[in-house]
């Protein structure tokens, strides 16, 4: 089934709810199944053998109801980009196409919108991969992390080296564009194997790779191998010197940093996550999913009866109640998936309400992890300029054309910067 | 109900954890003196702090009724001490208003090192012993075993030694008729002049300075006017009454009664205890002899972390040394804390309660640095200089010699783990003196200390050493030489007084290698490298680095971690607020007590 972009609804249909600022959103959906739980892994996510059978099915179904409660509501009217992340979405196999179609019909898809899906290699087949994408799928997210079968043990990953590489040559080969992620600073790791393993990457002709030092979660059983000393703890200076290790790799690659963690041939930066880095509202489906949308969608939504009836919300419902002053919202829905396919059209369980002075130093914050960094404007307008001077004098951040952003030094102690501007 | 003959004024004293405040509660409920609903375990340890920590800390007195075998009522009054060392002036000052104390040796642990303080005090006092070996529930017990310590190592007879379990309540009656038949009963002149002693007092924040008294002579009242003898204020009095444990007003307290006394003096300074209490007209001349001053043994600066409290610390110190005349302080300053007080205690565990009350009770927040003791410097010029503070300590080219406090240390322990105590007093410049066994099971050491090395962990590893065996007790025998020198610690290039301490010469090396390395693990990482340096007078003796934060970044941030790691930066950011900033280092606030922490 091939999901073109549904023809723009009329407008006017919405006209009563439809908030005029909301413009282009993001759409996103977490599959909160997995093969396996990796070591370091705090995501939500269950692994398949969990998960009663009829499960999936629900949760497929409480997506859909979900999205369509937003569409009612005129909030995916021009949704410039779907992302299928988790947890692992391939575990849904062919479910998953359907659901994607489905997901189509519903929104209101921008022509040529990024669609992106995350797998693993050990949920991925090519068959599966061309499924995907003939079905509309331009983008595959592989889970790879290490090309170094060591590496791979100590993250208790389901997978080995050869079976990672041959998957992500796999969906290349699907004329899809591919994204690995990688980590570095795992325990044992050195510098040579990380090196090795970057290169590996490029070869596979991936055109996107992100690069995450390891972080040891609480409650995993990796945190527990710290703990016992079974396992060192992870070394942030290695760590370091890993990142500007990529930085390096990458970019003679043609591999261009354009994020803390995201690198991209020009063309293939994840139109996506740059939503989350410059302010575009978004929708998220799915248990722990978060969304961010203009107070006015909100209150349209906060209105809407599904929110109001206590029998479709069940428990852990937030009486919404919205500060006069609140410009932006954050909310996130139950955690839990059974809950979530309980409550999936009800209001959600947290809610975050920012000010429009708030927003804007939210957008900074997360404006200045890109290359590219803010406009000086908006750090004038968000009132941020004192801290930004301040931090240049530690040079951690520079201004350049007009704008400002990190430095080299500024990459690697990106807390720094956020604590001054948050 | 005040004929002297009815009324027994005893203490319950033992070796810390040994069972007296369990005892009191079945004391309390045998004679309901609380009602049932009312009954909590240890419910004369009534602050927050020692509920929490189990211990007893102030000493507490109770009235009650208990009808006797042989069919009358008598009036018991009863005190509970604590039993750590460094709260032994507590137990004193509540013999001085008995004639009796049942002392409680744990029928597993035995005789231990402030059962034979606490023994001792009781013996020079005067005061009739009661043994009761408690605990006897317990599958561990030898009551026998215990019987032989207590008649070998305290030569006290116990023969007649109650065997008691305060959690059954078995022995309870008993003990309370031994009591009444061996415990003389005060005897005074209550014709004669009101003579009351003030054991103990405290602020309520309603109605002033309450003193708890014992009387010895006459009779006070209600609206007689009173003379505190010391400090030589005439006052009305206001209420008098008895603890049950609650307050309860009584028409008047007479010979050897203990009660309360409410006078509406506002000012701790006027009711002191250890003063005595008489008639404003034709009052008693001769005072009572009062309380022997205790002095402090170690001292330690107390800041507040927000230098806006200072003036609170001040006022909660004054409240708080009112029943605690063993705390005495004086302001002080520092370069890296800003302005304090250089406070003094009997000991750690005092200063831990101290600093505790007086950050819940008064709502402070508050930095200590590391605990010092008194020094005598004495100057090429021929003057005696007191030191609490390395700060205070004159330039080594100034110095003609230095004195330290010494103590004899007496060290209980089972005969297997001697050599273990002699290994750790030899580390610690410690004499031994000699050794004797209290029995086939204990052993009794003695030791000369200095005062400085005991204060650092010693009594912690004393406990390790001996698997928990070992206890100990100490007394000040005085002043002697020793080579020491104030050690400077310097953070990035510069000397931060509030780590500087003094040391030992031989061992400033050491402690200096150790301390740097200890920093270097507390002190976070900076934007900036950051030296530790140890140095005597400019000498540089040992150096460590912090190196320079490299890597601090959420590396992955897409919409739902957002709201979670705006939470952890401002976690971060608040926890970089509870560190004191001493230059541009921001410093955790356990760096200034590191080097309690230091065993080489
Ligand atoms: N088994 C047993 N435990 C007791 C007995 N008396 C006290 N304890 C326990 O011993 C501990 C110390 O008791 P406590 O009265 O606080 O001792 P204190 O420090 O002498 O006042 C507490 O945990 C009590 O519950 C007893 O007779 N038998
Ligand atoms: S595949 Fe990803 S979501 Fe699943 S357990 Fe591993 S790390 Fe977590
Ligand atoms: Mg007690």
């Amino acid at each position: 089934m091939m999901c073109a972009p549904a023809e723009p609804r009329p407008l006017a249909q919405h006209a009563s709810h439809h908030p005029a600022t909301l413009g282009p959103v993001s759409l996103y959906v977490h599959v909160p199944f997995c093969v396996l739980k990796c070591a370091y892994c705090d995501f939500h996510s269950q692994p398949f053998c969990d998960v009663s059978p009829e499960e999936p099915e629900h949760f497929a179904w409480a997506v859909g109801e979900a999205a369509r409660h937003w569409a009612a509501l005129g909030v995916l009217d021009d949704v410039l980009s779907l992302y299928v992340g988790g947890g692992t979405p391939t575990t849904l196999g062919d479910g998953l196409t359907g659901s994607i179609a489905d997901l189509c019909a519903i929104a209101n898809m921008r022509p040529g919108a990024e669609i992106t899906v995350e797998t693993n290699p050990d949920t991925s087949s090519p068959e599966l991969a061309a499924r995907l994408h003939a079905s509309g799928v331009t983008r595959f997210s592989v889970g790879v992390q290490s090309f170094d079968g060591a590496d791979l043990r100590v993250l208790g990953r389901c997978h080995d080296a050869q079976a990672a590489e041959r998957a992500v040559r796999e969906l290349v080969a699907t004329g899809a564009r591919v994204a690995l992620d990688l980590m570095c600073g795992v325990p044992g790791q050195s510098l040579a194997s990380w090196q090795a393993t970057l290169e590996r990457a490029v070869a596979t002709g991936a055109g996107h790779v992100s690069v995450y030092p390891l972080t040891v979660e609480e409650a995993t059983p990796l945190a527990h191998h710290v703990a016992t000393g079974a396992l060192p703890e992870p070394d942030p200076d290695a760590a370091a010197e890993m990142m500007e290790r990529a930085d390096e790799v990458l970019a003679d690659a043609g591999l261009a940093r354009y994020e803390i963690a995201s690198y991209a041939r020009e063309g293939e930066q994840c139109v996506h996550n740059l939503g989350y880095w410059t302010g575009r509202p978004y929708i998220g489906l799915g248990p722990s999913a978060s969304s961010m949308v203009p107070v006015a969608a909100f209150r349209a939504a906060a209105a809407s009866e599904s929110w109001a009836d206590p029998s479709v919300v069940g428990v852990g419902r937030v009486i919404v109640d919205v500060p006069a002053d609140a410009a932006r919202v954050r909310f996130t829905h139950a955690a839990d998936t059974v809950a979530f396919i309980r409550t999936a059209t009800g209001a959600p369980e947290e809610v975050e309400y920012l000010t429009a002075e708030e927003a804007l130093r939210e957008d900074v914050v997360l404006g200045l992890r890109l290359a590219e960094g803010v406009a000086a404007d908006l750090a004038e307008r968000a009132g941020v300029v004192d801290a930004l001077l301040r931090l240049e004098q530690q040079a951690l951040v520079e201004r350049a054309g007009g704008r400002w952003r990190l430095t080299r030094r500024g990459w690697l102690l990106g807390n720094e910067v956020f604590a001054e501007v948050w | 109900m005040s004929d002297p003959t009815h009324i027994r004024n005893f203490s319950i004293i033992a070796h810390i954890d040994h069972g007296k405040s369990t005892l009191a509660d079945r004391i309390l409920e045998l004679t309901h003196t609380v009602a049932d609903r009312d009954m909590v375990e240890q419910v004369l340890d009534s602050m927050d702090i020692e509920r929490e920590r189990g211990i007893t800390i102030k000493a507490q007195a109770v009235r009650v009724l208990y009808e006797a075998a042989d069919g009358e009522t008598y009036q018991l009054n009863l005190i509970d001490t604590p039993g750590h060392v460094d709260f032994t002036y507590e137990v004193s000052r509540s013999l001085q208003a008995c004639e009796g104390v049942i002392l409680v040796v744990d029928a597993a642990q035995g005789v231990e090192a402030q059962t034979v303080a606490n023994a001792m005090m009781a013996m020079n006092a005067d005061l009739e012993i009661i043994p009761l070996i408690n605990k006897i529930d317990l599958p561990a017990a030898e009551p026998e075993r215990v019987r032989h310590e207590i008649e070998e190592g305290l030569a006290i007879p116990a023969d007649e030694a109650v065997l008691a379990s305060g959690k059954t309540g078995e022995g309870v009656r008993e003990v309370l008729e031994a009591v009444i038949r061996r415990v003389p009963h005060p005897v005074g002149d209550a014709a004669a002049p009101l003579k009351a002693l003030i054991f103990d007092s405290y602020f309520d924040a309603y109605r002033g300075v309450v003193a708890l008294i014992r009387v010895i002579d006459g009779t006070v009242g209600a609206n007689m006017k009173v003379r505190m003898m010391a400090t030589d204020v005439v006052t009305d009095v206001e209420e008098v009454g008895v603890r049950r444990p609650a307050n309860t007003p009584v028409e008047e307290l007479t010979v050897g009664e203990v009660g309360y006394l409410i006078t509406g003096l506002k000012d701790p300074a006027l009711v002191k205890v250890g003063d005595t209490v008489t008639l404003a007209r034709h009052g008693a001349t001769e005072p009572l002899p009062g309380y022997r001053e205790v002095k402090p043994m170690v001292y330690t600066g107390l800041y507040p972390i927000d230098g806006d409290q200072y003036p609170d610390l001040r006022d909660a110190l004054d409240k708080l040394q009112l029943n605690d005349p063993a705390l005495v302080y004086d302001p002080e300053s520092s370069h890296a804390l800003g302005f304090g007080f250089r406070v003094g205690f009997l000991g750690l565990l005092h200063m831990e309660v101290i600093k505790e009350r007086l950050e819940r009770e008064f709502d402070l927040d508050l930095l200590a640095t590391a605990p010092s003791v008194e020094y005598h410097v004495y100057t090429t010029k021929g003057e005696k200089v007191i030191v609490h503070s390395p700060q205070d300590m004159p330039e080594p080219g100034h110095i003609e010699r230095v004195e330290e406090p010494y103590l004899k240390a007496t060290v209980l322990v089972p005969p297997d783990y001697v050599g273990q105590v002699m290994e750790l007093a030899e580390g610690r410049r410690s004499t031994f003196k000699d050794m004797q066994y209290l029995s086939a099971t204990t052993v009794e050491m003695h030791y000369e200390t200095p005062l400085s090395e005991l204060i650092m962990d010693f009594f912690d590893q004393l406990k390790s050493r001996t698997r928990g065996y070992a206890s100990l007790d100490y007394e000040y025998i005085g002043y002697r030489p020793s080579n020491l020198v104030k050690l400077d610690i310097l953070l990035a290039g510069k000397p931060v007084d509030a780590l500087s301490f003094i040391v030992h010469r031989e061992k400033a090396y050491a402690r200096g290698k150790v301390l740097t390395e200890k920093l270097r693990e507390i002190i976070p990482r900076q934007m900036f490298e950051v030296p530790i340096q140890a140095a005597i007078g400019g000498k540089i003796l040992a150096r460590e680095t912090v190196r320079a934060k490299r890597k601090d970044v959420l590396a992955k941030c897409y919409g739902g971690d957002i709201t979670r790691k705006r939470k952890l930066i401002e976690k971060q950011k608040k926890g970089k607020k509870r560190m004191k900033s001493v230059g541009n280092v921001d410093v955790p606030q356990d760096a200034f007590m590191a080097i309690l922490k230091v065993d080489e």
